[in-house]
C-alpha cells in the first residue's frame, strides 16, 4: 500500500478532477438525514456525515434493474444494452466498503459471477473517508471498522490534512494530477495514530461485545427470544432495503402497455417479506414473523460466516434506525449478554 | 385477495380479443377516469381488448357475454350485491380497481353504525338510494382474481393487471408493508419527528408515493393481510405518536376491514 498526504484544502480539486471523467456520487443532506447522490459541485457534498439512511448497494444492485427484453409475440430475446456510467463513489465509510466486499463475495468472486453486478463494480472507483462513529454504529465488533481493500483511495482525516491510502493506478494518477501529494512525515503518522485511537474510543460502549456470536446463535436457535423479537415484525423489509449487505432479489416480467414487448427485471426482495419462502404449490416454509426475523439474523450472524468466513453484517447501524419495530442485531447481542449474565448468576 | 385458477393462464386463446366490461358501484368514478390518464398508451391498451361496455361512456345495457369484468366502487346496496354476483357468474376474471372496490374505501368510512346514518341525512330516505347495506369491498361478496389498489389507481398498474388477466401470470401478490418501498426513496421517516404515517401496516406497491411527495401515508392501498397492528401501535408510542390517532386514521380507508377495531363485521 502506498501512502501520501494532501492538504484538506486540496480536496475540492480532487473531486473536480474526478468529475471531468466520472459521475461523482457523494453524501449529501436530504431532509433529516444524509443520502448518497450524484453531485454537481464539490461543495454539494458533506464529508463529515453520519451514516446515510440507505446504503451504496443501489449503485451495484439497483432496486429495480432490467436484465433482458423480449418480444412477447415471437417469444424471442430482444436487444438490451446495460448502461453503466463510469462512476466515483466519493466519501464511503469503512463499513460500507466492507459491505461492498461482501457483495463482491456473492456476485463477483463466487462460482458464477453476476455480469450486471460486475459491469457496475468494474466501472466504479471508490474513495473512502474516515468517520466518527454514531451511537448506532458497531462495525468494530465485526472487524469492519477498517477497510483493508475494496477501495481506490482512502482518506484518513488527520486534522487539516488527509493521509491517503492509494490502491489503484487509475486513482493514483488522478490524485497526482489534481493535488500535490507528498510523503508522510513522522508528524503525519503520529496524528494518524491519534485520530485512530480517538475513533476507537468513541464507539458506543452500551452495545455489548459478545464473543462467539455465531456459536451462540446455534445454541439458542429454539429460544423463546425469537418469538418475542419476531412477533414484533411489521413485515415491511425496511431493514433489508437499507442494509448494505442484503442482496436478495426477485425476478419478474412486465409487458409494455401494448403487450408486444416484455422486460425481465430484478427487484430487491428480502427474507423478511411474507412470501419470500413461498414455493411452488403454495407452501411457505417461513410463514411467521418469528421464523423470518430469526432467518434474517441467522444469515447475518451465522450462515454467511460459515460459507464466506465473514459476518453478513458490517455493523453500520442502518437497520437500527430503519426498523420501526426495534428489531436489529444489537437486540440479539443484548439477548446474549443477558443470557450470559443469567448463566453466571445461576452458576 | 382470493385468487382463482384462472390467474395463471389468462382468458385469451379463444381466437378473439378478450371482451371487457367496466362497471362501477359506489365510487366517485375517478378510477375509471384514471384509466384514460394513460393517455398516449390508451389506444395500445384498447388494441388488446374488445371493450364491450364502459359505464362511464355507455348508457346502453351491458352485454350478456364477456370475459373480464373491471369493477370500481364499493357495494352499498342489495341491488349492487346481486349485480356483482351476476358479473361474477359471467366473467372469467374480475379485476377490482381502486380503494372503494378493494377495501371499501371512502364509502366504507360510514360503515360503523351504518344503519343509523341514512335517517341522519334524510328525513325520508329516497327510493333512489336503493336498499342500503353496510358498505363493503368487492372481495367480501365474490372472489376477485386481480386487484389494482389505491385511491385513485395508477393507470399503469391497472394495465399490468389487465394484461395478467388476458395473458396469464403466476406472479405472487406481496403482502409486504410499505416501509421498504419508502426506504428505496431515501426520504426521512415521518415517525422521526413524531408524525403518524400508515406505511407501517399498509400494503406495499404504490412506491410510497405520498411520502415521496412529503405527506404521510393514509393507507389507501389497504391494510396488508400481514399487518401487525399491535406492534404498529407500540411503534407509535415509541415515537411519541398517540396510538389512538393511528386507529382513527385507519378508519379512513380500512374501516370495513375486520382486523380494524370498530369495523362493523
Ligand atoms: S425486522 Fe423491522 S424493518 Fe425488518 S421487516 Fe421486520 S419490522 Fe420491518
Ligand atoms: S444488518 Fe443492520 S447493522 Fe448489519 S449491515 Fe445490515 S443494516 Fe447494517
Ligand atoms: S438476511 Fe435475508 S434478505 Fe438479507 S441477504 Fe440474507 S436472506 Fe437475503
Ligand atoms: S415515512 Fe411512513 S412509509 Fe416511510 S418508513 Fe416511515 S412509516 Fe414507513
Ligand atoms: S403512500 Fe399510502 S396513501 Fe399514498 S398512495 Fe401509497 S398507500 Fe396510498
Amino acid at each position: 500500500m502506498l501512502y501520501r498526504v494532501i492538504d484538506a484544502a486540496e480536496l475540492p480539486l480532487l473531486v473536480s478532477a474526478f468529475m471531468q471523467q466520472y459521475e461523482v456520487v457523494a453524501p449529501v443532506k436530504r431532509g433529516r438525514s444524509y443520502v448518497f447522490d450524484a453531485i454537481e459541485h464539490p461543495e454539494d457534498m458533506v464529508l463529515d456525515y453520519p451514516t446515510t439512511s440507505a446504503s451504496l448497494k443501489k449503485y451495484f444492485l439497483p432496486p429495480k434493474e432490467t436484465l433482458m427484453r423480449f418480444n412477447a409475440q415471437t417469444n424471442r430475446v430482444a436487444e438490451h444494452t446495460l448502461e453503466v456510467p463510469p462512476r466515483v463513489i466519493f466519501g464511503a465509510h469503512a463499513c460500507d466498503i466492507n459491505a461492498i466486499n461482501r457483495l463482491d463475495q456473492v456476485f463477483r468472486d463466487g462460482t458464477y459471477n453476476d455480469p450486471y453486478y460486475c459491469a457496475r463494480r468494474d466501472a466504479t472507483l471508490i474513495v473512502g473517508i474516515s468517520c466518527t462513529p454514531a451511537d448506532s454504529c458497531f462495525c468494530h465488533l465485526w472487524d469492519a471498522d477498517e477497510a483493508r481493500f475494496g477501495y481506490d483511495l482512502f482518506l484518513q482525516d488527520i486534522g487539516d490534512r488527509f493521509l491517503v491510502s492509494i490502491s489503484s493506478v487509475e486513482a493514483a494518477n488522478i490524485l497526482e494530477s489534481a493535488c500535490n501529494p507528498r510523503e508522510a512525515t513522522d508528524q503525519d503518522r503520529i496524528d494518524f495514530r491519534h485520530a485512530t485511537r480517538r475513533r476507537q474510543a468513541s464507539f458506543n460502549p452500551g452495545i455489548p461485545d459478545i464473543q462467539d456470536v455465531a456459536m451462540l446463535m446455534d445454541a439458542f436457535h429454539k429460544d423463546d427470544f425469537w418469538e418475542e423479537l419476531g412477533s414484533r415484525c411489521l413485515s415491511c423489509s425496511a431493514c433489508a432495503a437499507v442494509c448494505p449487505t442484503c442482496f436478495c432479489f426477485d425476478l419478474q416480467d412486465r409487458l409494455s402497455p401494448d403487450g408486444k414487448q416484455g422486460e425481465r427485471y430484478r427487484v430487491w426482495d428480502a427474507c423478511t417479506s411474507p412470501q419470500f419462502a413461498q414455493v411452488a404449490g403454495g407452501h411457505n416454509f417461513r410463514p411467521e414473523g418469528r421464523e423470518r426475523v430469526r432467518h434474517r439474523m441467522y444469515h447475518k450472524l451465522n450462515g454467511f460466516l460459515a460459507n464466506h468466513d465473514r459476518m453478513l453484517c458490517v455493523g453500520c447501524g442502518r437497520c437500527v434506525k430503519a426498523c420501526k419495530a426495534d428489531i436489529n442485531p444489537v437486540k440479539v447481542l443484548e439477548f446474549f449478554k443477558q443470557k450470559g449474565a443469567d448463566d453466571a448468576s445461576a452458576a | 385477495m382470493t385468487t382463482t385458477e384462472l390467474s395463471g393462464i389468462g382468458v385469451r386463446g379463444q381466437g378473439r380479443p378478450a371482451r371487457v366490461v367496466v362497471a362501477s358501484f359506489a365510487s366517485c368514478f375517478g378510477c375509471q377516469l384514471q384509466i384514460t390518464n394513460i393517455e398516449q398508451h390508451l389506444m395500445d391498451v384498447l388494441g388488446q381488448i374488445d371493450l364491450v361496455y364502459w359505464q362511464l361512456t355507455d348508457s346502453t345495457p351491458m352485454p350478456e357475454e364477456f370475459d373480464i369484468a373491471v369493477i370500481e366502487g364499493a357495494v352499498t346496496t342489495e341491488q349492487a350485491e346481486s349485480q356483482l354476483k351476476e358479473l361474477r357468474s359471467k366473467a372469467k376474471a374480475i379485476i377490482a380497481i381502486g380503494s372503494c372496490a378493494v377495501t371499501g374505501g371512502v364509502p366504507g368510512m360510514v360503515s360503523r353504525d351504518f344503519y343509523e346514518r341514512p335517517s341522519q341525512v334524510y328525513p325520508k330516505v329516497p327510493h333512489a338510494c336503493g336498499k342500503m347495506i353496510t358498505p363493503r369491498p368487492v372481495s367480501a361478496i365474490v372472489n376477485v382474481d386481480f386487484e389494482t389498489r389505491c385511491c385513485p389507481i395508477d393507470p399503469y398498474d391497472f394495465v399490468v393487471m389487465l394484461q395478467r388477466a388476458i395473458y396469464g401470470s403466476n406472479k405472487l401478490a406481496t403482502t409486504r408493508t410499505l416501509c421498504s418501498d419508502c426506504k428505496r426513496n431515501e426520504t426521512s421517516c415521518f415517525f422521526e419527528d413524531g408524525t403518524l404515517c400508515l406505511g407501517l401496516v399498509t400494503s406495499a406497491g404504490c412506491g410510497a408515493r405520498c411520502v415521496n411527495l412529503g405527506r404521510p401515508c393514509l393507507g389507501c392501498a389497504g391494510l396488508s393481510p400481514s399487518a401487525n397492528l399491535d406492534s404498529a401501535r407500540q411503534c407509535c408510542e415509541r415515537y411519541g405518536v398517540d396510538a389512538r390517532a393511528f386507529d382513527e386514521r385507519l378508519q379512513l380507508f380500512n374501516q370495513t376491514n375486520p382486523a380494524v377495531e370498530d369495523s362493523d363485521r
